[in-house]
């Protein structure tokens, strides 16, 4: 079995034995590029909302050098996992999907909570939050899927709603809407991605929207008043809408260039919530304005946009699929949070790729463009299977 | 599984993924536009305010005063408890709450609930546990204890205080906390959650000027509420004073009599109330038995409001304005008027009640006494009531043709009757002026000349406040000039200056001849003077009229141990300035015993025509004060 599609003709392909050090150097180094610069800007915006947030009693150096840290763990995972073959990550699916139903299980079992949601384990002395890396691992699981089963079938994509339906459910119970609907999301980038009919997939769209209602009464009270918060923030502006005004304000308030680093008011005067993970967005856009906004922006969408390059160049479905998810998963995230923090969305619970400090989602994201990186250098046999490739569509 | 034979991806999806994703950051950038270089400055003011807030310094309430500068209310500094839950140790939090509990006087768990409360909501910014001020003893034992009361704060909270509550309760009324209705009521003019407010009396009805102005002072602090400095400060401005016309000795004098007759028993409630005929301005105003509006201040406990609502006698009410009562022959004035002004009747119109009974149609009508031949005057100061029902119904066996009641009722209410008088305070009640509109309206029956009787002299369906009843005499007493009553002199800032003086009021002048008015400033000096009012060696030119106004059975006894026929008690008086006729009156007196019947004695003199002289010639500094009048 095999991911690689035309590997055995080609095995003795002079380019097959190129030295290892040219097929690294076909790494993206556009995808590289961005990556490294929105972890540097990661740890930045932490330092100014860690200062920001110093009346807290926290300690400054030491949230700096956690992000530090958490940034070199993940660029060494994407190191490790750059050089290896991308295919043993699908060789390893099954134990992953396992692996991620215990992860999720576990938080249900022995996690911690803050603010009424249980999202943290601690092992070891690390704590950190399996969603993230579930999130990940799911999407490894569903292109591996998607790899070996046809998508344009009924029952490919069904076998693929059954797999994430499970993980979805135990998210949902922690309870974290937020990485429920990142799930669902990443699922119909894959599926979208992976040539899934359009109708199949505009009817689960629809079936979906079809259970809103059900699913809305089944909500806590807590995440009904701010779903219904965002449509209309002003009419609880001291309770459920409070989050958003404070962060419409903090956006607002920044203006063009922003009030400059560690200048922000909204997060030290405790006005700006979770200043540091779900609401990220808005001290970074108090402190550095519509111009850090927008450096952000371009950044995710080199980041984004090279993600789907590397889905392109991708020879073999696995590799394409994965890129299609992450790329999914982090457009996704990043939507969700961003349009939250100026009240175009929801208020939910999901981190700022990058952005939000907390080296689980960090650490995750990293691996996944490991990953991608791993699909660019692991594709030696270009030319082959661009004849290959055509071939199977001329037939 | 091989693939070979499949495309795995298809280049236009990953062109759409592209292109939505672009979609989408252009969306998220327009919003951000829109946000920070649109709006910016909005945002950016907003984020100010968010540090700076304004905290408002409530006013010192305005006082009040007699009109001789007697202190009737005032605000004795008071004090607020609130604790800061950060400030209190968790375990030590149940020890503060038993402690505080004890002293300001409210539940161990109602305490626990507000502080436990705070603490989740928001545990840097104190909660308020005093519902109400607390004294200066109990916040300087709070203060110099203040180890044994962690995180709790007193903090100045003025207390409204009536030194003589039981005397002024009818007029002043009292203050209370601010409910839902009266914020939204006031919600512009500066009223905040935690604000007193006027419910009754005059403090309700001069809310607007006691109240004062809200100072501010802003301050910079954080979202947890903490306060990092003071900017700024404008100071609240004090509300204005209230002087009354009420003059404080009257008041004293007039209330010791009718408590006095209270507490022997002579009668179960009263009601006195005297003015300046020539300007309306009241100078005393008793409505007795009356409540202690300082228990409204400091929290009336349920059983004591109980006790209030289940008393027949309804000490809650002003009945000198809130309760309606048969006027009797008193309303001879109405009586009177109308005939003389219809032309009915003149000085000289003389009827002869050779008996105690009128028959007519096969009813009785009785009068208390065969008094003989009697003209206007002699008919007004006896009180003859087969007088007034040939005045006022005439009489078919004589053929002599009375007033009728429409005439009745349009001289009535010409004098004020059948309508509030307009005095400012709250809770004023109508009174009842029947004609056979009236009655057809509200008995589905006609008019019948034993009705006309019955209103003749004052019985039936009228029913009067005894303010309205002295407020007719008053126009009487002037020569004609009906005021609106008030108790209101004039608005003072709390430096002095006047702010307004609502001086004189005319509702009307009464539209009849002027001679007609002396006449029964006549009769009713008469009535003095043949000691139909009895006032022996009387110092001062009396001039008025009785009224014994029958209700029912009495709540007494007589010595076999029947229950007599009640009556009310009425005397209205007033005391030109010479022993003569003239509109000259400086003072009118309307007294009104509820039930005096229960004294049942003998001779029954009207207790209400004692009262007056005694009060009257106190006041006027004629005759010496009775040595217990407080």
């Amino acid at each position: 079995m095999s991911v690689r599609p035309i590997a055995i003709p080609v095995a003795a392909s002079p380019l097959h034995d190129r030295p290892t050090e040219r097929r690294l150097l076909s790494f993206d180094w556009i995808l590289l590029t961005s990556t490294l610069l929105l972890v540097a800007y990661g740890v930045v915006v932490g330092y100014s909302t860690a200062m920001e947030d110093r009346a807290s009693g926290a300690d400054v150096g030491e949230q700096v050098l956690r992000a530090i840290l958490y940034a070199v763990i993940g660029l060494s995972v994407m190191t490790v996992v750059a050089l290896v073959d991308h295919a043993w990550l699908g060789t390893f699916s099954p134990f992953l999907y396992v692996m991620t139903l215990v992860l999720l299980a576990m938080v249900l079992v022995i996690g911690h909570s803050t603010l009424g949601a249980t999202r943290w384990v601690s092992i070891a002395g690390f704590r950190f939050q399996p969603s993230e890396f579930a999130k990940v691992f799911m999407v490894i699981v569903l292109a591996k899927w998607f790899a070996d089963h046809e998508a344009r079938s009924v029952l490919g994509l069904a076998g693929a709603l059954a797999l994430i339906a499970v993980p979805v459910a135990l998210v949902y119970r922690q309870p974290d809407l937020g990485t429920s609907i990142v799930f669902l999301g990443m699922f119909f980038g894959i599926a979208l991605v992976a040539g899934a009919r359009p109708w199949h997939l505009t009817a689960l769209l629809a079936a979906g929207a079809a259970a809103v209602p059900l699913l809305y009464g089944h909500l806590q009270a807590y995440q009904q008043s701010r779903l219904t918060a965002f449509l209309n923030p002003y009419a609880d502006p001291r309770g459920a809408g409070w989050n958003i005004i404070q962060s419409l304000i903090a956006v607002g308030s920044g203006s063009l260039t922003g009030k400059g680093l560690t200048a922000g008011t909204q997060s030290p005067l405790g006005y700006l919530p979770i200043s540091q993970s779900d609401f990220v967005f808005a001290g970074l856009a108090e402190d550095l304005g519509f111009v850090g906004a927008m450096i952000l922006f371009v950044l995710y969408l080199v980041l984004l946009l090279s993600v789907l390059r590397v889905a392109h160049r991708s020879r073999d479905a696995f590799g394409a699929y994965l890129a299609g998810g992450v790329a999914a998963l982090l457009g996704f995230q990043i939507v969700v949070n961003v349009g939250m923090a100026i009240s175009l969305m929801p208020v939910t619970g999901v981190p700022l790729p990058f952005i939000s400090q907390g080296g689980s989602s960090l650490i995750s994201i990293c691996l996944a463009l490991g990953a991608l990186q791993s699909i660019c250098t692991h594709q030696e046999v270009t030319s082959a299977v661009s004849s290959s490739s055509a071939a199977a569509r001329g037939s | 599984m091989l693939q070979q034979g499949r495309v795995f991806v298809h280049p236009r999806r990953l062109t759409a993924v592209a292109i939505a994703l672009v979609a989408i950051f252009v969306v998220l950038s327009v919003r951000l536009w829109d946000l920070q270089v649109v709006h910016g400055g909005y945002y950016r003011s907003l984020a100010e305010e968010n540090r700076i807030v304004r905290i408002p310094i409530l006013p010192d309430r305005g006082v009040i005063y007699d009109r001789s500068g007697k202190l009737l209310a005032r605000n004795d500094p008071g004090f607020a408890v609130s604790v800061i839950p950060v400030d209190l140790p968790q375990d030590r939090e149940a020890d503060v709450a038993s402690r505080l509990s004890a002293v300001i006087g409210r539940s161990v768990d109602d305490i626990t609930k507000a502080i436990d409360e705070q603490r989740t909501r928001n545990p840097y910014e104190p909660v308020k546990l005093t519902e109400r001020p607390i004294a200066r003893d109990v916040a300087l034992l709070l203060m110099e204890r203040s180890e044994l009361y962690p995180g709790v704060n007193v903090s100045a909270d003025a207390l409204r205080s009536y030194p003589d509550p039981m005397l002024y309760s009818p007029i002043l009324g009292y203050v209370g906390d601010i409910n839902a209705e009266e914020l939204a009521a006031h919600r512009n003019d500066g009223y905040l959650l935690q604000d007193t407010i006027g419910k009754t009396g005059l403090e309700w009805e001069y809310e607007k000027y006691l109240r004062g102005t809200l100072g501010w002072r802003t301050v910079e602090r954080d979202a947890a509420q903490r306060e990092l400095g003071t900017l700024s400060v404008v100071p609240p401005t004090p509300g204005d004073d209230l002087v009354l016309t009420v003059d404080d000795r009257l008041q004293r004098l007039l209330s010791y009599e009718l408590t006095k007759g209270v507490q022997e028993g002579k009668w179960t409630a009263a009601a006195g109330v005297a003015e300046d005929p020539q300007n309306g301005e009241i100078l005393a105003l008793v409505s007795v038995p009356s409540y202690d509006n300082n228990a409204f201040i400091t929290g009336v406990t349920q059983s004591q409001m109980n006790a209030w609502n289940s008393d027949p006698r309804h000490p809650l009410v002003n009945h000198v304005i809130g309760d309606m009562y048969p006027p009797g022959s008193t309303f001879k004035l109405v009586t009177g008027l109308s005939a003389l002004s219809t032309g009915v009747a003149t000085r000289h119109t003389v009827i002869d009640v050779n008996s105690m009974v009128l028959t007519v149609d096969g009813f009785n009508f009785y009068d208390w006494r065969a008094h003989g031949p009697l003209d206007f005057i002699g008919g007004f100061a006896n009180s003859s009531d087969i007088y007034f029902y040939t005045l006022g119904g005439g009489n078919p066996n004589t053929g002599f043709k009375g007033a009728g009641p429409e005439a009745l009722a349009k001289y009535a209410r010409m004098l004020g009757f059948g309508a509030p008088t307009g005095i400012d305070l709250p809770g004023e009640a109508s009174g009842i002026i029947p004609d056979p509109e009236w009655k057809m309206a509200r008995f589905g029956e006609p008019w019948t000349i034993g009705n006309t009787y019955q209103e003749s002299i004052g019985q039936g369906y009228v029913a009067v406040t005894p303010l309205q009843l002295l407020n007719a005499y008053s126009a009487v007493a002037n020569g004609g000039t009906l005021y609106r009553p008030h108790l209101l002199k004039e608005v003072k800032t709390a430096d002095g200056k006047v702010v307004y003086r609502p001086g004189p009021q005319v509702i009307r002048k009464l539209d009849v001849n002027p001679a007609d008015l002396e006449l029964i400033r006549e009769g009713g000096r008469r009535a003095v003077t043949i000691y139909h009012a009895y006032m022996p060696d009387s110092k001062l030119p009396f001039a008025g009229k009785t009224g014994t106004a029958e209700f029912g059975l009495s709540q007494g006894t007589d010595a076999l141990g029947r229950r007599e026929l009640a009556f009310h008690n009425w005397f209205v008086s007033w005391v030109p300035q010479q022993y003569n006729y003239d509109p000259t009156a400086r003072i009118s007196m309307a007294i009104f015993l509820y039930d005096s019947s229960k004294s049942l004695c003998d001779v029954c003199l009207n207790p209400a025509v004692g009262i007056t002289q005694r009060v009257i010639e106190t006041y006027e500094g004629v005759s010496k004060a009775d040595a217990n009048v407080p």
